[in-house]
């Protein structure tokens, strides 16, 4: 058996298509995780215990099953309980957001606890609102110095994307899955595409130790 | 409306308690006046309830009895029934505290720091605001630090700071709780330096020191307070010097001869 890489050439146009669709999906999952992880966090911090149960729960919860069984609750299960129709689209977001979320909600309570309560005091002495403090104070604070465990998020996130083929969304996997299905050569199609992943995660992976020494070198108060 | 009437004092503190836990009752009746221009110095050993004092005047504890007016208006108010405490903030705006660690934001830059609540808070125009705060700096020495980042300043220059970021909001009254306890010995001068220069004009303070030398030189009243109440409250001549009560003299003979 001869292998042809060079044939894979023919359909990048539709690769690229299909990777354009897992970036997209992986950023905006990435952008509204974050922001809820944020939340799940402060959450799971909090004074109040009724807050920080149901933040335990969500967490564990999402933590605890198998993306692909999110994925098909959000896509089959949710529009039957809210009675709407997401688009396929729409509904790989909010599966993927939720499991950004729990998954960034541990790195942004851990960057949380890292900040000193003396912050707090000086906060309320200098008249600033609750709301002031979260978003000048806190949120940045938080954000820099989750950075190193959120980029893993981010790939572990971005790898976790290719499940939305499964639903039917024309990201890079199923693309690939549908041309390595019509051209009958799996072998060469499917690593290039592993291969396509592999090159977008893995600086980012490197990337994090890099940040991890410049970003928390800068923070040492 | 009661308007500010000049005979009343600054702050009024009526029947003060508070307790962090039914155990550790902390503060055990506190009655204080204090008047505009005072600079109230507070003494007094470990675990006496000098911060906490100071925190409940900043608005950052709950009490569990009596009354704080400030400047004539009703400013803290226990509501022993409810078991709550309630604190109006607009009042509270206009007292400023320093505290004893460092609380410089530290992904904030020394100008970002001090313009933050007045932009934030306040609605201050951002460039108006920078202006001010970099006329403080100057005033304190640390002009050439308006952008650098917190971590990059001494002890001292932290502290020096934290007084203008308090000052930047236009406090009718300053609390210092041991802002130099965490300094080295040799940076100690130049932050009470900047507060005897407060000193001068006339702002009124309540200091937490355990510097006996800087508190009989920046008071205009002394209080000595332990176990929960004010033992002892005079001019610094009469505190310091010439004590009456028994547990003061042996407090300031223990802290002079540790101290000499
Ligand atoms: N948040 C808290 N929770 C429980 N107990 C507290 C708390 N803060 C202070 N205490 C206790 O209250 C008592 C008085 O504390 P406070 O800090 O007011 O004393 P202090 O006079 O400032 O002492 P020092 O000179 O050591 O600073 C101490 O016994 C302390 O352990
Ligand atoms: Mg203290």
């Amino acid at each position: 058996m001869d292998y042809n890489f060079a044939f894979v050439l023919r359909y990048q146009d539709a690769l690229l298509v299909g990777l354009k669709m897992t970036v997209l999906v992986s950023l905006a999952s990435i952008a509204i995780g974050c922001l809820w992880g944020f939340v799940l966090g402060m959450a799971r911090g909090s004074s109040l215990r009724w807050a920080r149960a149901l933040a335990t729960v969500y967490i564990e919860f999402f933590r605890g099953t198998p993306v692909i069984v999110q994925l098909f609750w959000v896509f089959f299960c949710l529009p039957l309980l809210l009675g709407i129709e997401l688009s396929n689209m729409a509904s790989g977001i909010v599966a993927l957001s939720l499991y950004m979320g729990a998954i960034s909600a541990e790195s942004f309570r851990a960057a949380l606890k890292t900040i000193s309560p003396d912050q707090h005091n000086a906060c309320v002495a200098l008249g600033l609102s609750r709301y002031a403090e979260i978003r000048y104070v806190l949120m940045p604070q938080a954000i820099l110095r989750a950075i190193p465990t959120l980029l893993s998020n981010c790939v572990s996130l971005f790898k976790e994307s290719a499940l939305v083929s499964a639903v039917g969304m024309a990201d890079l996997m199923f693309v690939g899955q549908n041309i390595s299905n019509a051209t009958a050569r799996p072998v060469e199609v499917l690593t290039v595409v592993a291969l396509i992943y592999f090159v977008i995660a893995f600086p980012l992976t490197r990337g994090v130790t890099v940040l991890e020494r410049k970003v928390l070198k800068g923070l040492a108060v | 409306m009661m308007s500010t009437n000049t005979s009343a004092p600054l702050v009024s503190i009526r029947g003060l308690h508070k307790a962090y836990s039914p155990t550790v009752q902390v503060i055990k009746g506190i009655d204080l006046d204090m008047h505009a221009g005072d600079r109230l110095v507070v003494i007094g050993p470990s675990g006496g309830g000098k911060s906490t004092l100071l925190r409940v005047l900043m608005g950052l504890e709950t009490i569990d009895k009596g009354s704080i007016a400030f400047d004539g208006q009703p400013y803290i108010q226990a509501d022993e029934a409810r078991g709550k405490t309630s604190i109006d903030t607009k009042v509270r705006n206009s007292i400023g505290m320093v505290f004893q660690n460092y609380t410089l934001f530290p992904h904030l830059t020394i100008v970002e720091n001090l313009i933050l609540a007045p932009c934030k808070s306040r609605g201050e125009k951002e460039s108006v605001a920078k202006d001010r705060a970099l006329t403080f700096l100057t005033r304190f020495g640390l002009r050439d630090k308006a952008t650098v980042y917190p971590s990059q300043l001494s002890g001292g220059q932290k502290q020096r700071v934290a007084i203008a970021r308090a000052l930047m909001l236009d406090p009718k009254l300053m609390l210092f709780d041991e802002v130099t306890s965490a300094l080295d010995p040799e940076l100690v001068a130049e932050v009470e330096q900047v507060i005897q220069q407060l000193a001068l004009q006339n702002l009124s303070m309540m200091i937490v020191t355990h510097d006996m030398w800087f508190a009989k030189n920046i008071a205009s009243r002394v209080l000595f307070c332990a176990g929960g109440t004010i033992v002892e409250d005079g001019p610094p001549e009469q505190v310091m010097g010439a004590p009456r009560e028994e547990r003061t003299r042996e407090f300031l003979s223990r802290v002079f001869h540790i101290g000499a």
